[in-house]
C-alpha cells in the first residue's frame, strides 16, 4: 500500500470526512437545534425520531436483507404497551425498567413470529407478517383488562429517569430520545457495515449462493428479524412516554404501513433515509391536521401512490448524487 | 334450554348440558359457516385468482369488497333491484381493478414489493373516499323479498338467505371451474402460468389477458361484497379487515389454488363460526391460531405449491 501512494492516509482522512460529512450535519442539527425551538415544535420533532427509530428497524430487514415484513409495528406497539402496562397498571416509575421489558417483550415476540414467518417463501412471509401483526392489533383490541381495549392506556406520565437534578418537559424529552436514536443509530451502523451485515445484504441479493457459500442463511435472517423487532421495540417504549397514549393502531397495520412509507421515501438502501422519510410523512402529517385533517389518509395514500411510481430508491438517492457531485466540484 | 344452562341445582352435570346445547345449536351453526365460508371463497377467490395469474398481491382487495358493497347498496337505496345492484356493483369493481392495472400495476410489472406498497396506498385513497361519499355509519345489507325470511329444513329453522348465499357460493365455484378447465380462455390463463413466454410467443395477447384476468377478480370481489351485505356491514374501515380474512384463507389453504381457496374458506368459515358459538372469548384468536397452525405443518398452505 505505501508503494502505491505515500499520501493515501491525508487522502483518506479527507474523504472520511467527506463520506460523515452527511451524518455529522444531521447530528449537530438535530443536537442543536431543538434546544431553541418552542414545546410544540420540539414535540414534533420527538415524534419524528420515535418513528425514524422504528423505521430504521424496518429498514434493516427491508433494505438490508431483503424481508419485506408488513407487520412491523406489532413489536414497536407491544413495546409501547408492555412499557404503559407497567407504568400505569402497576406503577412502576422506573423508565429504565419499563424500558428494558419493553424491549424484551418486543424482542421475544420478534423472536415468536420470525420463527413462523421465515420458514416461508417471498409471498407468504409478506402475508403472514401481516397477519401476524393483526393478531396482536386484535389481542390489544380485545384484552380489555390489560390493554383497555379500543381506548388504549392513557395517563402516561413522563419518563422518571432517576435522576433528581432533572425536570421532564417536553425538551428534556426530546433530548432524551435524541440520545437513545444516537446510541441507536451507532450500533445499527457498526452492525450494518460489520461482516454480518455485509452478509445480509449478501442474502438480500442471492440467498442461492450465499447458501452455497456456506452461511447458515435463515439463523442470519432470523437474527436480523429479531434486531429489526429490538430496535423497533426500543422506538415503542419512547413512543408511550411520548404521547402519553397508547392505542391498538399503533400495534396495527396503519403504523406499520407509516413505517414502511417512512422507508421508501427516505431510501431503503440508504442509511438515514427512514430518518428523513419520518421528517416528511410527520411534517406532512402535521401540515395536514392544520388544513385539511379529515383528508389525511387520501394524502398520504396518493404520496404513497406517487413515491412508489415515481420515487423508486427514495429522496436520499437524489441527496446522495447531489452531494458527491458537490464533493468532485470541490475535488475532495 | 337457557334457563337450564343458567339456573343450577337441577342434578345434571355442565358437560352434559353443554353437549346437548352443542347438539341443538350446531346445524345453525354449521350452516352460518358454510355461508360465512361462501362469502370467504368468493373473496378469496378473487384474490387468489390474481395472485395465480400475475403474481400481483392486491392489496386493496378488501377495499374492492367494501366499494362493491357500497355501489351495490346505492343502487338498491335509490330503487334498483337485487339483480341490477348485483350487476353494477360487479361491474364497477371490474372498471375499477381495470384501471387500477392499466394505470398503475402494469408499469410495475414483476415488482412484487411495489405492487404491494402501491396496492396499501390505494386502500388509504379508497377508504377515505368512501367515509366522503357515504359517511361514517355502517350499512347492513337488506335481502330481496322473495329470499328473506327463514326455512324449515328438517325440524332445524334456518334463514334463507343464508341457504341462498351457499347456492351463490356453489355456482360461483362450479362456474369458475368450468371457465379454468373447460374453457379456451381458462386454458390460455393456465398456460400463460406455466409458461409465459410460450405463450406470447404463440401469439396471445398477455397483457390483455392480465387486464381481463384483474378485471374478473375484482368484480368478483365486489360481487362479493354486494351479495355478502347483508351478513357483513359495509363500513368505509373495513378494507384491511376483509383483507386481511382473504389472506387468512388463501395462507391457510395455499396461494395461487383456486381448491385451496374453497377448502381454506370453508375450514376458516366453519372454525370462525364454530368458535363463536361455543368459545366466544377467543372468537377473534382461534382463526389466527388455525393460521399459525396450518403454516407450523405446512407453509405453503394446505394446497399450495411454492411458486
Amino acid at each position: 500500500m505505501r508503494m502505491v501512494n505515500p499520501d493515501i492516509g491525508r487522502q483518506a482522512w479527507h474523504k472520511q470526512l467527506a463520506r460523515y460529512a452527511p451524518y455529522i450535519m444531521v447530528g449537530l442539527l438535530l443536537s442543536i437545534v431543538p434546544g431553541f425551538m418552542p414545546a410544540y415544535l420540539q414535540s414534533i420533532m420527538t415524534k419524528i425520531i420515535i418513528y425514524g427509530i422504528l423505521a430504521m428497524g424496518l429498514q434493516l430487514l427491508w433494505g438490508y436483507t431483503g424481508l419485506f415484513s408488513i407487520g412491523h409495528a406489532a413489536y414497536f406497539g407491544a413495546a409501547a404497551y408492555t412499557a404503559a402496562i407497567l407504568t400505569v397498571n402497576y406503577g412502576i416509575e422506573s423508565f429504565w425498567f419499563a424500558a428494558v421489558a419493553g424491549i424484551l417483550v418486543a424482542g421475544l415476540i420478534a423472536a415468536f413470529f420470525g420463527v413462523v414467518a421465515l420458514r416461508a417463501s417471498r409471498v407468504y412471509f409478506m402475508l403472514i407478517t401481516l397477519a401476524l401483526g393483526e393478531l396482536l392489533y386484535s389481542v390489544a383490541l380485545k384484552w380489555r383488562t390489560m390493554t383497555g381495549g379500543s381506548d388504549g392506556l392513557v395517563g402516561i406520565p413522563y419518563p422518571d429517569l432517576g435522576l433528581p437534578w432533572l425536570t421532564m418537559n417536553s425538551g428534556s424529552l426530546y433530548y432524551l430520545v435524541f440520545v437513545a436514536f444516537g446510541i441507536i443509530a451507532f450500533l445499527l451502523y457498526r452492525l450494518v457495515n460489520s461482516p454480518f451485515g455485509h452478509i445480509l445484504e449478501g442474502i438480500r441479493e442471492n440467498e442461492a449462493r450465499m447458501r452455497a457459500l456456506g452461511y447458515n442463511t435463515w439463523m442470519h435472517k432470523y437474527i436480523g428479524f429479531v434486531v429489526g423487532g429490538l430496535i423497533a421495540g426500543a422506538g415503542g417504549v419512547l413512543l408511550g412516554y411520548y404521547s402519553g397514549i397508547v392505542v391498538p393502531s399503533h400495534v396495527g397495520i396503519k403504523t406499520s404501513v407509516l413505517a414502511m412509507l417512512m422507508v421508501i421515501l427516505g431510501g431503503e438502501r440508504s442509511f438515514l433515509g427512514p430518518l428523513l422519510g419520518a421528517v416528511i410523512i410527520v411534517l406532512l402529517e402535521y401540515f395536514t391536521s392544520l388544513y385539511t385533517p379529515q383528508r389525511w389518509p387520501l394524502v398520504l395514500g396518493s404520496v404513497f401512490v406517487l413515491s412508489v411510481m415515481f420515487l423508486r430508491g427514495g429522496i436520499t438517492i437524489y441527496l446522495s448524487r447531489l452531494w458527491k457531485r458537490m464533493l468532485l466540484t470541490w475535488k475532495l | 334450554m337457557q334457563r337450564i344452562l343458567r339456573g343450577g341445582g337441577t342434578g345434571n352435570p355442565p358437560a352434559a348440558l353443554g353437549v346437548i346445547y352443542a347438539m341443538e345449536t350446531l346445524p345453525l351453526n354449521l350452516l352460518n359457516g358454510i355461508s360465512f365460508a361462501m362469502i370467504l371463497f368468493l373473496m378469496a377467490s378473487g384474490f387468489t385468482l390474481i395472485f395465480g395469474a400475475m403474481g400481483i398481491l392486491n392489496m386493496s382487495h378488501g377495499a374492492i369488497y367494501i366499494l362493491g358493497g357500497y355501489v351495490g347498496l346505492t343502487v338498491v337505496s335509490h330503487g334498483g333491484n337485487f339483480l341490477l345492484a348485483v350487476l353494477v356493483a360487479a361491474i364497477c369493481a371490474g372498471f375499477f381493478g381495470l384501471i387500477l392495472e392499466k394505470v398503475f400495476l402494469s408499469r410495475l410489472h414483476g415488482l412484487l414489493n411495489e405492487q404491494v406498497l402501491l396496492t396499501l396506498g390505494i386502500v388509504y385513497i379508497l377508504e377515505n373516499l368512501f367515509l366522503w361519499i357515504w359517511g361514517p355509519t355502517a350499512k347492513i345489507g337488506t335481502t330481496p323479498d322473495i329470499v328473506s325470511g327463514s326455512v324449515n329444513v328438517g325440524g332445524f329453522i334456518f334463514p334463507m338467505y343464508r341457504l341462498v348465499l351457499i347456492g351463490i357460493g356453489a355456482a360461483v365455484a362450479i362456474g369458475l371451474w368450468w371457465f379454468y378447465e373447460k374453457t379456451r380462455a381458462g386454458a390460455i390463463v393456465r398456460a400463460g402460468i406455466d409458461d409465459k413466454e410460450t405463450t406470447v410467443a404463440l401469439g396471445i395477447n398477455y397483457p390483455l389477458v392480465s387486464t381481463l384476468v384483474f378485471s374478473l377478480g375484482a368484480s368478483l370481489c365486489g360481487f362479493a361484497g354486494f351479495v355478502g351485505a347483508p351478513v357483513i356491514a359495509i363500513y368505509y374501515a373495513k378494507s384491511f379487515q376483509v383483507l386481511l380474512l382473504a389472506v387468512i384463507v388463501v395462507v391457510v389453504g395455499g396461494v395461487g389454488s383456486m381448491s385451496g381457496a374453497l377448502l381454506g374458506a370453508i375450514l376458516i368459515g366453519l372454525i370462525d363460526s364454530l368458535g363463536r358459538a361455543y368459545f366466544p372469548d377467543f372468537t377473534y384468536f382461534i382463526i389466527y391460531l388455525a393460521m399459525i397452525v396450518t403454516l407450523l405443518v405446512k407453509p405453503a398452505g394446505l394446497l399450495g405449491r411454492e411458486r
